[in-house]
C-alpha cells in the first residue's frame, strides 16, 4: 500500500515540476488543481506537457484521455492506469 | 447567460491586446481587390503578403474564363451533395485529372480541404480497434477528423520520426488499423516534414500514411506534386490529401490514393455525403489551374526566387526566422504585445501579413507569418522589404 502511495507521489511530483514553469500566477499545486482553469494555461500547452510525461514514462496518453482530464489528480491516476496497461 | 460565459473568458485575454492595437488584425476586410497581390484596406493600398496564393493563379485568365463558362453552362450551385444530385461531369473529370497528375489510381473531390481531411480520417479510422497517430503541429482539420472518427488518437513530436516510432512500438496486438497523419509543408512556420523517414517508420509498423500537402501542392517537387514527390515517396503515401484553396486558387479539396478501398468513402464519409458539392465555377477554376500547373513550371520557379529573396533580406535584417527558406516565412517576436505592435507597423507601411499568437501556434510562439506568391512583382517585394526594414529599426530602438 505504501508502495502505491510512494509511486503516486513520484508521479505527482513529476507532473508538478513540469507544470511549474507554466504556473505564472504561482498557484499552489495540489491533486485538486484544475490544470486549465486554475493555472490559466491553454489546452495546447497542456498537450505539450503531456508529451513530456509520455517520454518520461515511456507511455502513450491518447488525446481522447487528456480531453477528459481536469485536475492534476486525474492526470496522476490516468498515468498509473496507462502505465499498468502498457507495461 | 451561461452559454456565453466561456467566450468572455477567452475574449478577456484578447481584449487588452486589441484595445492597445490601432487596427484589429483579426477583422481586416479587403474592401476592394486590385489583383492577386494588392487590395484596398480602409482607403489604403496594401501589398498582400499573408495569403495562400502561392502560384498567384487567382486572376489567371484561363481559370477566370473557365469559371465564367461553367456558371453559364452548369449554373451557380449544385444544390446537393456528391452522394446525391451534386456530382456533375466536372467533378468526375477533375478527380480523373488530379489522379493522373499525381499518379494515383483513385481520387475523391470534397467541398473543401477541411472536409477532405475530416472526411478521410473520420471514415478510415474507427473505435475501438483503430489508432490514429498525428504530428503534434497538424492543422485543426486533422485534429477534428480524429475527434469525428472517435478512434484513439496519439500525438507524436513535430517532425520527429523517432517519436512516431516509439509510439507505434508501444501499441498492443489488439490494435488493428493504424493511421499516421502529417503534413508536407506546415502553414505557420513553413517548415517541411521528413516525409520519407515518416513513411518508412509507418510502414515498418504496418501503419498507413495520410499526408496533407495543402500548402505544398504546386510548390514542392519537380512537377509540383508536393514534398512527397521531392522526397521520392509519392507512390508510397497511402492517402494524399489536398486543397483547391491555395495553389489551385479556388475552393474545394481532395483525397487521392492507390488503394481501391478509397471508394468506400463515397458512402461512409459524412463530410462527403452530407454537404453540397463544390460549385461548377469552383471546379472549373481548379481544373484550369491544375492544367496550368501541370504544363508550366515558371510560376514555381518565380515563387522560389521570391521566397529566397525575402528570406535572405529578413535574415540580413536580423529577424529570428522559424524555418529555412520556403514560401512561408515566419518571423518570431518576443511576445504577443510585440507581435501586435509589429503587425500594425507593417500595415501602416502598406503590407498585410498574418498575425498568429498562442494558443494555436507551435511552441506558443507569437509570429508574423508572411507568404510569398509567384504573382508578387519586384515592386511588391520592395514594399515588403522596406516595411520590414522600418520594423527592424523600431524593434532595435525598443531594445536599446
Ligand atoms: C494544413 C491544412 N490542411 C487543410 C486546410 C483546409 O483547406 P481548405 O481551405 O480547403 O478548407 C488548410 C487550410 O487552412 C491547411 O492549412
Amino acid at each position: 500500500m505504501s508502495g502505491i502511495q510512494e509511486d503516486d507521489d513520484l508521479v505527482f511530483h513529476k507532473i508538478t515540476s513540469l507544470l511549474e514553469p507554466l504556473n505564472e500566477k504561482g498557484v499552489k499545486l495540489t491533486r485538486e488543481t484544475d490544470i486549465i482553469a486554475d493555472l490559466e494555461i491553454d489546452s495546447v500547452s497542456l498537450l505539450d506537457v503531456v508529451m513530456d510525461i509520455e517520454d518520461n514514462y515511456d507511455i502513450s496518453i491518447p488525446v481522447n484521455t487528456i480531453s477528459e482530464i481536469k485536475t492534476i489528480g486525474e492526470l496522476v491516476d490516468a498515468i498509473h492506469k496507462i502505465k499498468k496497461e502498457q507495461s | 447567460m451561461s452559454l456565453f460565459e466561456k467566450f468572455e473568458d477567452k475574449s478577456r485575454l484578447l481584449k487588452g491586446l486589441l484595445e492597445q492595437s490601432p487596427r484589429d488584425p483579426f477583422s481586416v476586410s479587403m474592401d476592394e481587390m486590385l489583383g492577386p497581390t494588392r487590395a484596398m484596406v480602409k482607403g489604403k493600398e496594401i501589398v498582400l503578403a499573408g495569403t495562400n496564393n502561392y502560384l498567384g493563379l487567382t486572376y489567371d485568365e484561363g481559370a477566370i474564363e473557365a469559371a465564367c463558362d461553367a456558371v453559364k453552362s452548369s449554373g451557380t450551385g449544385t444544390t446537393g451533395s456528391r452522394f446525391a444530385n451534386g456530382t456533375y461531369a466536372g467533378h468526375k473529370e477533375l478527380e480523373a485529372d488530379l489522379a493522373e497528375f499525381l499518379g494515383y489510381k483513385h481520387c475523391i473531390v470534397f467541398s473543401t480541404g477541411y472536409q477532405a481531411n475530416l472526411g478521410a480520417i473520420s471514415a478510415l479510422a474507427a473505435p475501438p480497434n483503430d489508432v490514429i497517430l498525428i504530428d503534434a503541429d497538424c492543422h485543426a482539420c486533422i485534429y477534428d477528423g480524429c475527434q469525428l472518427s472517435g478512434a484513439e488518437t496519439i500525438r507524436f513530436r513535430h517532425n520527429d520520426p523517432e517519436s512516431l516510432d516509439k509510439r507505434l512500438s508501444r501499441l498492443g496486438p489488439e490494435v488493428k488499423g493504424k493511421l499516421v497523419c502529417l503534413e508536407g509543408m506546415y502553414s505557420m512556420f513553413g517548415d517541411v516534414a521528413p516525409v520519407k523517414e515518416f513513411v518508412e517508420v509507418a510502414h515498418k509498423h504496418g501503419a498507413q500514411v495520410l499526408l496533407d500537402e495543402a500548402h505544398s501542392f504546386g510548390v514542392f517537387g519537380e512537377g509540383g506534386r508536393g514534398v512527397c514527390e521531392r522526397d521520392g515517396v509519392l507512390a508510397d503515401v497511402d492517402f494524399y490529401t489536398g486543397t483547391f484553396s491555395k495553389s489551385l486558387a479556388s475552393i474545394g479539396g481532395f483525397v487521392a490514393s492507390n488503394h481501391p478501398e478509397l471508394e468506400y468513402l463515397r458512402f461512409s464519409s459524412r463530410p462527403y455525403v452530407f454537404t453540397a458539392s463544390p460549385s461548377p465555377a469552383n471546379v472549373a477554376a481548379a481544373s484550369a489551374a491544375l492544367k496550368k500547373i501541370s504544363t508550366d513550371s515558371s510560376m514555381r520557379t518565380r515563387l522560389w526566387e521570391n521566397a529566397e529573396r525575402i528570406h535572405a533580406a529578413f535574415t540580413q535584417l536580423g529577424f529570428e526566422l522559424c524555418a529555412p527558406a520556403s514560401p512561408v516565412i515566419a518571423v518570431k517576436l518576443k511576445n504577443k504585445e510585440e507581435a501586435f505592435m509589429a503587425w500594425n507597423v507593417l500595415m501602416e507601411n502598406g503590407v498585410y501579413v498574418n498575425l498568429a499568437i498562442p494558443p494555436g501556434t507551435p511552441n506558443a510562439a507569437s509570429i508574423l507569418r508572411l507568404s510569398v506568391s509567384a504573382a508578387h512583382t519586384n515592386e511588391d517585394l520592395d514594399v515588403v522589404v522596406d516595411a520590414y526594414t522600418t520594423l527592424s529599426q523600431i524593434l532595435a530602438k525598443g531594445a536599446a
